[in-house]
């Protein structure tokens, strides 16, 4: 049994006809269901998790990444499988996933693809695209084992469904910073990349900074990060941006 | 959300890459291949191959499966299987190796025990 959800913006008139042309296309393909709206003062997740109860067991998101994020952690902690209906922008995370927008995508839904992702997690909340912090200035501790920190200025992202294998269990860690090479006065700019797979981090400053989960910003002085292997069920389209 | 100018890169399954521009402090161990181009102190454990750069500084007691070592290693060198000192290397401890090659130009200082039964004290190898 399939549950839509419907973000708050696609009432809007401008996408009537769109939304029209997916409710047509979703009951041509069987795969028509409830309709859950979101809005400001309803709490989507309790509203999610009723259906759920009733027997939903595929959640489709109808929206933006905004509408992702909302409900991504109702449908993580619930096992059920995750679907999207790309509408309005931004919409980058239909695009890793392979999921064509509007009316187009109810035919990947139906084709039901199913792939089993990590997630990651940022102080206890969650993010399924990846972490990054644009001015790295801090220490990344390992499992208390080791640190790694930049000589220089540098940025720092933690990629879980982007550039990186999605079903292995690790965050790939990527930390970029510019270095010379050569002597003066040939010595060139280079951007020296390290990669480094792992499952559990913390990234700290004595000074507050911040850091972007899914993008959305965060600011703090210790961010605790991990994985959760094997989470998150999504249906994905042919044309997916990384390979599970 | 979502950044759209994140690029899929290319390296190989669960390696490790430690670039220039990059400290590392501490018990640093990996069960995939590992390649240094940046400083470790501490210690460097790997299940696998290690690669050690031109520019790489490594003041670390070192394990590996195999290592191709170009930079600089003070510190023990412990490998299971084979070593190869490149032209750049300059090693400043105790080498143990079964299978064991040096480059024209490599500095080694400290004993080689090769097969877990040779013993070689070396001083500086041209």
């Amino acid at each position: 049994m399939y549950c839509y959800v419907y973000d708050e913006f696609v009432s809007d008139r401008r996408f009537e006809k769109e939304l029209a042309r997916i409710e047509n296309r979703l009951v041509d393909l069987g795969i028509a269901g409830k309709v859950i709206r979101l809005a400001l003062f309803r709490n989507a997740e309790e509203m999610i998790r009723d259906e759920i109860e009733r027997g939903a067991s595929t959640v489709v998101a109808v929206g933006n990444d905004e509408t992702v994020r909302k409900i991504l952690d109702v449908v993580a902690d619930s096992g059920v499988v995750f679907g999207l209906i790309p509408l309005g922008t931004p919409n980058n995370f239909a695009k890793l996933i392979g999921v064509p927008d509007g009316a187009a995508s109810c035919d990947t839904l139906s084709a039901r693809i199913v792939e089993t992702v990590d997630i990651g997690t940022i102080n206890g909340r969650r993010f399924i695209t990846g972490v990054s912090v644009p001015a790295f200035k801090a220490d990344l501790t390992v499992e208390d084992r080791y640190r790694i920190f930049a000589t220089g200025k540098g940025s720092l992202e933690i990629l879980n469904l982007s550039g990186a294998d999605p079903c292995d269990g690790k965050l790939e860690t990527v930390i970029r910073v510019g270095v010379r090479r050569g002597v003066w006065p040939f010595a060139r700019k280079h951007v020296g990349e390290s990669v480094l797979p792992l499952s559990a981090m913390a990234i700290r400053s004595e000074t507050p900074f911040a850091v972007y989960a899914d993008g959305m910003e965060m600011t703090g002085t210790r961010f605790d990060i991990g994985v959760e292997p094997h989470r998150f069920r999504l249906i994905t389209g042919k044309q997916r941006q990384f390979n599970a | 959300m979502f950044n759209r100018n994140s690029q899929p890169m290319a390296h190989n399954e669960h390696e490790t890459i430690i670039a220039q521009g990059v400290k590392v402090e501490g018990d640093f161990d990996s069960k995939g291949s590992v390649s240094i181009d940046g400083e470790v102190t501490g210690s460097v454990r790997t299940a696998q191959a290690l690669r050690v750069g031109e520019a790489a500084r490594i003041h670390a007691d070192v394990s590996a499966q195999t290592a191709v070592i170009a930079g600089e290693v003070r510190g023990n060198l412990r490998v299971a299987d084979r070593l190869e000192l490149l032209e750049t290397a300059n090693i400043q401890g105790d080498i143990e190796a079964q299978v064991f090659s040096v480059a024209p130009g490599a500095r080694v200082n400290g004993r080689v025990n090769m097969g877990g039964t040779a013993t070689v004290d070396t001083g500086e190898a041209e």
